[in-house]
């Protein structure tokens, strides 16, 4: 840094005393210092990187397959697999919110008191001293070349002060210093953020929610209803998926308020809860319709085909036969303890049906029909067997539901980020000081100036600067 | 589809022209000159130049302008296609056309420095630069050229800003990591005290450094405003504004390399050749978040 006074670190070492008053000046010193912050972009910088090369929040087979078993234990033990929740990630991040804080409390009041007054009598060698400094010989009065130099500073949008003492004039010009409050807004911005951040993560929720169509569910956070009332799904010309759509409706005391239709990147937004269209799929435990074969058992061949209706008692013609549909598994398992059939995942990987027949009015049974196994049951004393054939499934539409209330404070504390920065790094601070000493024919002007930065857009101001003072 | 593809191959064979043309310039005789006192350029960089230097300059610079021009076409016309195909336009959907717009940004940003600075020496780098990313598009996979239609996530508005930005800023980090290559070079020549000629048209080491920190102060608040809008976006489309998928955590590292880097310069000793080695770094960073999380990593960004 060529600035002869101060912004730089002055870590200059003080005799230790024992004093409070050491103690929290070396605090803040410590707090402050722009090594920690160096310090602290690049542990964060190189700590993030772990989060990118080793999959989060996988289960425990994943890792222990990939890197093995030793490895994974280690991984649990650093938080390598949610590395961006663990203590010491977030106490980097919370360290810098107090560096960047320090660094306010430490430097924003010199820049305050400069915007509003500054330093203006100085010594020659302190001009003399400065990187861009000249001397200059003009021929008309004092006064003349100070009042000039008054209008020239001041028509380059410099804030001018001047001073007269003993024989010589001191003029002073600055302009430039919102750079450097937007350094300050952006060290303000950080914190800003993070607090942003953790208000969402302490009050908001996010959920995933899977839900069928013509269903209404209730949302128990925000006090109302919400009915899907569709889901689609439209495409391109050549095939490829165009959006994903889901029309949902929200009810509140009964009566349906506001009917949205969401995409992908065009949500529902209400009383601050968000719902996202975020996924869609085939339900596990509801279809549409199915199709099943009956055979008769003593010939084995088929008398009849029925489509069943979800729910819904179907008699069919001509036999002496009334069918319901009442069940369906997509991934079909029991559970032998509680004697319950569940799906054990998802997937449709050996989907069933469970029916409910009643034949001649006087067999009733509940059989249970498998997709891909035809002949596993049989219903006992029936005339008849049953196979699925096919089935038509219900979609669900994955809903991402979110609410947080730290999202504007994160927005504001991004807007004075970005407007810091872009204030720093295009207005660039400069300060200029001339004296105006008489001569034997005239004055000389010693004119200096200090930027920290720009050094050479600053070099070519300064050269106009002096060639108008000149001329 | 056609035209599109065609207009960039002459983009990347006017580039290759004004390369070569910038590198011829840096090699055509000069006439010896009084060495200028260091920090005070006397004028222009172009009062140095010979007569043949002065003419390779000209055309150089002509070249390069009007290959810009023609990537502006392949631009506009990519996006035209993109808006009859499928009703978005933004040309910079996929990873070619995102590489062709980064290299238009980096010549239109050469263009502007060597316009206001009148250094025509940074062209045999920073063309140079921009080039390759042109070159690099044209490797990839005709299929990766073509103007697929965007998949339902990235079918937005926000493509339009959030991308533009962020490429934009990496070009800017593009032009610092050329000015490093510069200042490493000219240093080493001076510290050999080589007299060739080639280093006589560069401009002082103290510029050099000096306009690479300049393009990554612009590059800076640039990716942070990115990043933000990025933010935005996945608040908007994926229900939070942060998911630590890896290419947003990666363009934040990007972005904390390069605030160390600013904060770093306000201490002693981290001007010149620190300063260039860091801003070569940082732009090798930058291209792994550009290019190496696309293809060795997986997440929401993955283009292809
Ligand atoms: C947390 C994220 C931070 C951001 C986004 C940030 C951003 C900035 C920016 C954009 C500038 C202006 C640079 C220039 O004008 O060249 C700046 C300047 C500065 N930063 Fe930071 N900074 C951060 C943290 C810190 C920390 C932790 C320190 C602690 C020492 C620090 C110390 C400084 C100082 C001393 C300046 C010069 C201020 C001036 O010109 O008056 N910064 N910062």
């Amino acid at each position: 840094m060529n600035n002869p006074d101060t912004l730089t670190d002055q870590e200059t070492s003080r005799p230790s005393g024992l004093g409070w008053e050491e103690f929290s000046r070396e605090v803040v010193e410590f707090f402050a210092s722009i090594k920690l912050a160096m310090f602290l972009f690049i542990a964060i910088a190189m700590t993030a990187t772990i989060g990118t090369v080793i999959q989060q929040g996988e289960r425990p087979e994943v890792y222990i397959k990939e890197y093995g078993e030793e490895a994974y234990r280690w991984f649990v033990r650093l938080g390598f697999i949610d590395v961006y929740h663990t203590w010491w990630f977030t106490s980097l991040l919370g360290l810098l919110c107090i560096n960047s804080l320090t660094c306010f409390y430490k430097r924003f009041p010199a820049v305050w008191r400069s915007m509003r007054q500054d330093k203006v009598s100085v010594t020659l060698p302190f001009i003399k001293g400065m990187k861009q400094h000249t001397e200059l010989s003009v021929s008309s009065s004092q006064e003349q070349t100070a009042a000039q130099m008054v209008r020239l500073f001041a028509e380059k949008g410099y804030r001018v002060l001047a001073k007269k003492d003993a024989g010589e004039v001191t003029i002073y010009a600055t302009k430039g210093i919102m750079g450097r409050v937007g350094a300050h807004m952006a060290h303000l911005s950080a914190t800003v953020i993070v607090l942003g951040g953790l208000l969402g993560s302490s009050y908001g929720f996010q959920e995933f929610g899977v839900c069928l169509e013509g269903q209404t569910y209730h949302i128990p956070r925000g006090n109302f209803d919400l009915r899907v009332d569709k889901f689609w799904i439209d495409y391109h010309e050549n095939g490829s998926v165009k959006s994903y759509n889901s029309t949902l409706t929200v009810i509140e005391d009964g009566a349906s308020t506001v009917t949205k239709t969401i995409t992908v990147n065009d949500p529902l937004v209400h009383k601050g809860i968000w719902f996202y269209q975020s996924s869609y799929g085939d339900a596990w435990d509801q279809i549409e319709v199915a199709r099943v074969n009956i055979k008769d058992k003593s010939t084995d061949k088929v008398v009849k085909t029925v489509d069943l209706e979800w729910k819904k008692e179907q008699t069919v013609e001509g036999l002496p036969l009334k069918i319901t549909m009442t069940d369906f598994v997509a991934d079909f398992a029991f559970n032998s303890t509680e004697k319950k059939v569940f799906s054990k995942s998802a997937e449709h990987a050996n989907p069933a049906v469970r029916l409910a027949v009643d034949e001649h009015n006087s067999v009733q049974a509940t059989p249970w029909i498998f997709y891909h196994y035809p002949d596993l049951f049989e219903v006992k004393d029936s005339t008849y067997q049953f196979e699925l054939v096919g089935y038509q499934p219900k979609k669900f539409t994955g809903l991402q539901i979110a609410k947080n209330p730290g999202i504007n404070v994160v927005w504001i504390g991004s807007t004075m980020l970005v407007v810091g920065m872009t204030l720093s790094s295009f207005i660039y601070h400069r300060r200029l000081w001339a004296k105006i000493i008489p001569a034997d024919t005239g004055v000389t002007v010693h004119l200096g100036g200090t930027t920290h930065k720009s050094q050479i857009d600053f070099q070519k101001e300064f050269k106009k600067l002096t060639d108008k003072i000149q001329a | 589809m056609a035209r599109s593809l065609f207009l960039f191959d002459m983009t990347f064979w006017l580039y290759l022209a004004a390369l070569g043309l910038y590198i011829a310039y840096l090699f055509a005789r000069r006439p010896t000159m009084e060495l200028a006192p260091a920090g005070h350029p006397s004028g222009g960089y172009e009062d140095r130049d010979g007569a043949w230097a002065a003419q390779l300059g000209q055309v150089a610079t002509l070249v390069t302008v009007f290959g810009w021009i023609m990537n502006t076409l392949a631009l506009t016309t990519r996006a035209y296609e993109r808006m009859e195909h499928s009703g978005t336009f933004a040309p910079w959907s996929n990873q070619f056309e995102a590489m062709s717009y980064v290299s238009w940004a980096i010549i239109l940003g050469y263009v502007l420095l060597e316009y206001r600075y009148r250094i025509k020496a940074i062209g045999a780098f920073v063309v140079g630069i921009g080039f390759i990313a042109m070159g690099a598009a044209s490797l990839l996979p005709y299929r990766y050229q073509t103007a697929e239609p965007l998949v339902p996530a990235l079918n937005s508005y926000w493509i339009y800003i959030h991308v533009s930005v962020t490429l934009t800023s990496y070009a800017a980090f593009a032009m610092a990591g050329g000015l490093g290559i510069m200042y490493l070079l000219k240093e080493r020549a001076e510290r050999k005290g080589s007299r060739s000629r080639f280093y006589e048209a560069f401009p002082d080491l103290e510029t050099i450094d000096e306009l690479g920190y300049k393009a990554i102060m612009i590059g800076f608040p640039m990716l942070a405003f990115g990043i933000i809008l990025g933010a935005m976006w996945a608040n908007y489309a994926w229900g939070g504004y942060w998911s630590w998928d890896p290419k947003e955590t990666w363009s934040l590292i990007v972005w904390l390399i390069y605030g160390a880097y600013i904060h770093a310069r306000m201490t002693r000793g981290w001007e010149g050749h620190r300063a260039a080695v860091y801003a070569i770094f940082g732009f090798l960073m930058v291209i792994f978040c550009f290019w190496g999380v696309n293809f060795l990593l997986s997440g929401l960004h993955a283009y292809a």
